[in-house]
């Protein structure tokens, strides 16, 4: 049917110019950018005919024209060649009507011809045309591939040089904005890739170009534009038609060779949902475990180590609100909600100016925006959590929320055991709450919100309690096409809180929190084709209260000891500058700089110079009033990447970066604990600084479905805390006596594969990797290891990981990861002996022994309700195993003292195949 | 939860199964006095023992200056020097070739002096007494001390005992030097006590604590005695020893700091890899000894240690009441014969209903834990 009325048009069309004909004598015009009043009034006045028109649908048209002798077809053919204007002379009334489309003709709207979502659009080959986008118009909403899409102020010659599009890419059905969305211009190196807003702005050379448009889990697209100046245009891209044909890792294919980015890898929620998840929960954490360069220190916990760093040196965002404690119940699940997550991006060297403040990674989790033009949902039940998510418009188009919850119910496995654990209790439950609103084309509101919490209680009489609390709201201003502003102001806040009342005498409550507000401006300037600038400025005043242990309970004699809190401003400003030098070459270069205040009300210790700090070599002290700069740091951090490209398919990547952290976790566990206690730099605790070399090499292959790369990096990393023997963190009011500044070195080499397309996609990494910290200040007191470098906690030198997905048909996949990395570094106690009045215990050098090495396989079997478009419900299963060879993976080896004997034990978590089912419905 | 995916079980890595055999050397090289040094060897770590002596090895001091000391073997792995005058210009060393024949030798040590100990002094608190040691060096030279200290108190039996048992088939009066009544016991530092004066702008230590005494200890329930030897450190010799206080408390468990490998100043020169523990230090070594007396001390009650005691009548020949036939118990020989009990006082009547008092010998005789011989020094 389609077909028939695009042969209709085009008979019509080619009729309707024949008719045009007509016999006035020639005239001879001379416009310089006339506007259409002008070029009308000089018209009538050569020629006696009326013209008629809609001025509003002509305030854009601009005619240039210098002719002499041609007939008023003639000029008019030239006027309105390549714009989207019409004409029709009526000889008889001298009349001329002047249109904007078709409208005078009996023709169909060209609206028509928009596919309704999940129809297959047509091959329209004819000059379609659209509505003029200008100033104050709104933005051009370009849905069709062959469509042309005419933009900016038409005018009858198109002038060389260059324009600037600009606009959302956003998901049809539900409108959800795209991020990471590649926009190439075909035959050209040109390309950009939309921002987590979906923004994107492009320059390109005005003319007829044509867009290829490609984004994760969407179908490739493209589009016809006809270009006359900067203007703006909307892609609506459609997805996938069922969710598991085609499983893209990499959201931009053509990235991994041509983005300037280096060490970067960005995760889309469909890839994270493949990977086979422990009681089928999606973990995103967990998945991010699987990258090259990603460690982690054991088996529960989601605290990770990128590049050699240590925990606490990653940022991690959720919607750009920090998350101090990532993991629910002791790091056995990720404390992102699956339902609710759009993406997951991982920095590991190109960490843009605009994030600071820790010195390894930056993981961003993006939410979905909520569904802005119908409700939907979906729903997961598994083991231990069951997931509710509900989204839709509050104003259709223009105002949407979602809203995500997940909770726990494991009381009951915990009641199934035997009687001596039935007063264990664990619970957990995480809310997210996000709103955007449109305001207009150039204003965004978005609200996030997001609030966790865990309960838990194991065979023992301590009950742990922590929370993580964010909400923040951002306005995203777009004041021309070519400038655009993020101002954000959040609040973040991480508490727990642990408590015991077994003995009721010593009843106690430890309380923590740290809490920070936020304020940043993000600016996006382009100032060109070859020159995107970003610049911005950030303010977090940090509150923090290390400590407090209270009685708990009547009848406790515990005496309440409070740390004192402790407060800090940390300020950055920040400019860089991507600059596309030619084709091959882009460098990406910016500047950070960031300062640190530590601020009262405090008192600080003074030690003795270049002595140990110890109780016995404080001098005095000094307090200092409420608000008052007690010291300043400050940094300046460079930011620079390059990318060259050896041939289209080839490229090689470089990158530098500095960074500065000035918040320090303390903890002398190798895991992330939730009792660990966070510390701000201060005139005794200097802030870690670091920096990284990197280098790459970057190959697509087979249609850029297969993509390789091999990266290597150096890192050094400054100030970074290590405890000294025995160290006290808990309560402690004077941690600078308990710890020591370190040296680390990092360096690695990392092998990626990854298969993008086909039944079997997934990923496959090796990396030879080396961390090591070294204590060599003699007037520290102690030197580890002689002062000589010695192996980071998360050292560990081979990491092997697949991750693999076969899809048999449609509705049938099955998933396969596997895991190998060499154990974990470890001292242990090797021999005792008797002296000075007791026995002692003699310990190898620190981590001179490794655990045994870790294996791991899982294995998932993914059932798909079925793949119809149209239904009301959409379900799926998956049911799988998670450590299939029951390998017994040591967490720790550790020694207890047991009759006189001192025996080693290993303490081993999910140590045998653990099958879990899990049942998922989408409405 | 953690219990139901986890698993704990018993490891025997070659780690601690190895034989584990690092030689052990610590002692003062002390001027002017008996330098004793003692060499012992590391055991596994699961093992029971302690601690095993290094027999038959030669042991000698070297000065600088090439002064050369033997010292002589004792049984227990400790080997002894008779006073010699060291050069406080000198630094000394100390070479060990053992049994085995591997040699070893700690670095040179300056002879570091210690100043003398200016008092001994308690303070009386709340919880007990505080024992604390006030020093200083005019020199301003010492900065870095160290302190052992032997505790010596009287302690009382709960009966005192009159008679005893002779041969295993009589008693006695019991004469005065076979008292078991009144003992002298002892006890050695078993903490590692350490002080500076680095920060200060002058070398004083100041109330530097020594020993705390609960109030209810039975140490200071009659008359107490603290000898306190104090040491000067290099700073070298300090940093040691806070972090072998430290670093020998606790075992290595999940949620524990991590410790690190200790070093001290003596070395392997047949294998230098080998790791050698301990350190060794030069200097003459102050003391000073004070008495404290409980009527001195706030009226504390003492918390002895003779739960379950009680003082029983034992006779030669006792009747089980109502047994049929009699059932006879001939206690004195039965108990006291043959030293489960220790008598008491002479329990008068006919026999065989005489006999004595007696209770167990914790109750009774304080040689158990200490010795019934005043110490030369006491008084």
């Amino acid at each position: 049917m389609k077909i028939f009325y695009t042969l209709i048009i085009m008979l019509l069309s080619a009729s309707l110019v024949t008719a045009q004909n007509s016999p006035v004598k020639p005239i001879s015009v001379n416009f310089q950018q006339a506007g259409t009043e002008q070029f009308v009034k000089d018209l009538e006045l050569k020629t006696g005919y009326h013209f008629y028109y809609n001025s509003t649908q002509f305030d854009s048209l601009k005619v240039t024209l210098q002719l002499s002798d041609k007939t008023l077809n003639e000029i008019l053919n030239a006027a309105f060649r390549n714009t989207g204007y019409h004409y029709t002379i009526v000889p008889a009334k001298l009349w001329v009507f002047l249109t904007s489309d078709k409208e005078i003709h009996p023709l169909v709207a060209a609206g028509y011809f928009t596919p309704k979502p999940g129809q297959v659009t047509i091959n329209n080959t004819a000059p379609v045309t659209d509505l003029t986008a200008t100033v104050n118009k709104p933005a051009i909403e370009s849905t069709i591939e062959n469509k042309l899409y005419e933009i900016g102020i038409k005018t009858n010659e198109v002038k060389p040089g260059n324009a600037t599009i600009s606009g959302y890419v956003k998901e049809i059905k539900s409108g959800d904005v795209i991020a990471g969305a590649s926009i190439f211009v075909a035959n050209t190196k040109t390309g950009v890739v939309s921002d987590k807003f979906g923004y994107y702005t492009l320059s390109l050379p005005r003319g007829r170009q044509q867009l290829i448009v490609r984004a994760i889990g969407m179908k490739d697209t493209r589009r016809q534009l006809m270009l006359y100046t900067d203007g703006e245009l909307n892609i609506e891209l459609q997805d996938q038609v069922t969710r598991l044909k085609e499983v893209k890792i990499s959201a931009d294919k053509v990235a991994n060779v041509r983005g300037v980015e280096l060490s970067v890898n960005r995760l889309d929620i469909k890839n994270i949902k493949q990977v086979p998840q422990i009681f089928g929960e999606t973990d995103v954490l967990r998945v991010v475990l699987t990258l090259p360069g990603v460690q982690s220190v054991g088996e529960a916990t989601t605290g990770f180590n990128v590049r050699g760093g240590a925990a606490d040196q990653n940022l991690i965002l959720l919607n750009d609100a920090t998350i101090y404690n990532p993991a629910h119940f002791f790091g056995f699940f990720s404390a992102f909600n699956p339902d609710i997550v759009k993406d997951v991006e991982l920095y590991k060297n190109s960490i843009p100016e605009k994030f600071g403040g820790r010195l390894s990674s930056v993981l961003e989790v993006t939410d979905r925006e909520g569904n802005k033009k119908s409700f939907a949902g979906s729903a997961g039940i598994g083991l231990l959590t069951s997931r509710l998510n509900v989204e839709g418009p509050i104003i259709k188009d223009k105002t949407s929320f979602i809203f995500g919850a997940r909770t726990s119910y494991s009381d009951w496995l915990l009641s199934l055991l035997p009687a001596e654990y039935k007063h264990s209790h664990a619970s957990f439950y995480d809310l997210n709450l996000d709103i955007s609103h449109q305001i207009n084309k150039n204003n965004n509101i978005y609200i996030t919100s997001y609030l966790s919490n865990d309960n838990f209680r194991l065979n023992s009489d301590t009950t742990y309690n922590y929370s993580n609390q964010n909400a923040n709201i951002k306005w995203k201003h777009n004041f021309n096409n070519k400038f655009f502003g993020v101002l954000t102001a959040g609040y973040d806040g991480y508490k727990y809180d642990i408590s015991s009342i077994q003995n009721p005498v010593d009843g106690y409550k430890l309380k923590f929190n740290i809490n920070q507000t936020n304020f940043k401006a993000d600016f996006t300037y382009y100032l060109n084709g070859n020159n995107t600038i970003d610049f911005g400025i950030s303010s977090i005043f940090y509150q923090l209260n290390p400590g407090d242990e209270e009685p708990y309970g009547n009848g406790s004699l515990v005496v309440p000891d409070v740390v004192p809190a402790e407060h800090a401003l940390e300020s950055a400003v920040y400019l860089g500058d991507k600059y596309d030098m030619t084709d091959d070459l882009t460098i990406s270069a910016g500047m950070r700089f960031s300062v640190y205040n530590y601020l009262g009300q405090q008192t600080i210790d003074n030690y003795a110079p270049n002595l140990p700090r110890s109780p016995n070599n404080v001098v005095d002290s000094t307090t200092y009033g409420k608000g008052k700069i007690i010291n300043t740091y400050s940094h300046p951090e460079i930011r620079i990447s390059a990318r060259y490209n050896l041939s289209d398919d080839l490229s090689i990547k470089a990158g530098y970066n500095t960074l500065a952290q000035y918040i320090h976790l303390l903890s002398n566990t190798t895991a992330i604990s939730p009792i660990d206690v966070y510390k701000l730099s201060d005139p005794n605790i200097k802030p870690q600084y670091g920096d990284q070399i990197s280098l790459g090499l970057y190959k697509n292959a087979k249609a850029n479905t297969i993509e390789a790369s091999v990266e290597v990096y150096y890192k050094r990393i400054n100030n970074y805390l290590d405890y000294k023997s025995s160290a006290s963190l808990l309560l402690n009011q004077h941690i600078e006596q308990d710890v020591l500044n370190t040296q680390g070195k990092a360096y690695g080499i990392e092998f990626s594969l990854r298969k993008t397309a086909g039944k079997l996609n997934g990923w496959v990494n090796y990396t030879y990797s080396r961390t090591f910290l070294r204590q060599n200040d003699p007037n520290a007191g102690e030197l580890i290891n002689g002062g000589a470098y010695y192996p980071a906690n998360y050292d560990k030198p081979n990491a092997f990981n697949f991750t693999g997905n076969y899809r048999f048909t449609h509705r049938y996949s099955v998933s396969l990861d596997v895991t190998y990395s060499t154990g974990r570094p470890i001292t242990l106690p090797i021999a005792k002996y008797y002296a000075y009045g007791s026995e002692r215990v003699f310990y190898s050098d620190r981590n001179a022994y490794r655990i045994p090495d870790y294996f791991r396989s899982d294995f998932s079997l993914n059932i798909d309700g079925n793949a119809k478009v149209n239904q009301r419900f959409h379900n799926s299963w998956s049911v799988g195993v998670y450590n299939l060879t029951g390998r017994q993976n040591a967490y720790s080896t550790f020694f207890q003292e047991q009759g006189g004997a001192i025996n080693e034990y290993q303490l081993s978590i999910f140590a045998r195949p653990i099958p879990f089912i899990n049942y998922n419905i989408r409405f | 939860m953690t219990t139901a995916f986890a698993c704990k079980k018993q490891i025997s890595s070659s780690v601690t199964n190895a034989p584990n055999n690092y030689l052990v050397v610590n002692g003062n090289i002390a001027p002017d006095d008996t330098t004793t040094i003692t060499l012992t060897r590391t055991v596994n770590i699961s093992g029971k023992a302690n601690s095993k002596p290094e027999l038959n090895a030669s042991v000698s001091i070297e000065g600088s200056q090439g002064d050369h000391y033997t010292l002589a073997p004792n049984s227990n792995g400790a080997y002894v020097l008779a006073p010699v005058s060291l050069s406080a210009t000198q630094n000394y060393r100390l070479k060990i070739t053992t049994s085995e024949g591997k040699q070893y030798a700690s670095d040179f040590v300056p002879v570091k002096n210690s100043p003398p100990i200016d008092t001994v002094n308690y303070v009386i608190q709340a919880k007990g007494l505080q024992i604390n040691v006030n020093t200083h060096d005019p020199a301003n030279n010492t900065h870095y001390y160290r302190w052992d200290y032997t505790e010596t108190y009287i302690i009382h039996s709960l009966y005192n005992s009159h008679y005893m048992e002779v041969n295993h088939d009589t008693t006695a009066p019991r004469p005065a030097d076979k008292e078991i009544y009144q003992c002298w016991a002892s006890d050695t530092s078993s903490t590692i006590v350490l002080g500076s004066s680095a920060k200060l702008s002058q070398d004083i230590i100041s109330a530097q604590p020594i020993i705390a005494i609960p109030s209810s200890s039975e140490k200071i329930h009659i008359r107490y005695s603290i000898r306190v030897k104090q040491y000067a450190l290099t700073t070298d010799a300090y940093n040691y020893f806070v972090l072998l206080k430290k670093n020998t408390e606790q075992l290595g468990g999940i949620f524990d700091a991590q410790p690190s490998e200790l070093t001290g100043n003596i070395h392997c020169l047949t294998n230098p890899s080998e790791p050698v523990i301990g350190f060794v230090t030069a200097g003459s070594v102050t003391q000073q000894r004070i008495f404290i007396d409980n009527a001195n001390l706030p009226a504390w009650q003492a918390d002895l240690p003779f739960n379950g005691c009680s003082a029983d009548t034992l006779v030669y020949i006792y009747t089980i009441p109502g047994s049929r036939p009699p059932q006879l118990i001939y206690q004195v020989n039965e108990f006291i014969y043959t030293d489960v009990m220790i008598p008491i006082d002479y329990v008068d009547a006919f026999y065989p209903n005489n006999g004595y008092t007696a209770a167990f010998p914790y109750c009774v005789d304080c040689t158990i834990r200490g010795t019934n011989k005043q110490p030369s020094f006491w008084k």
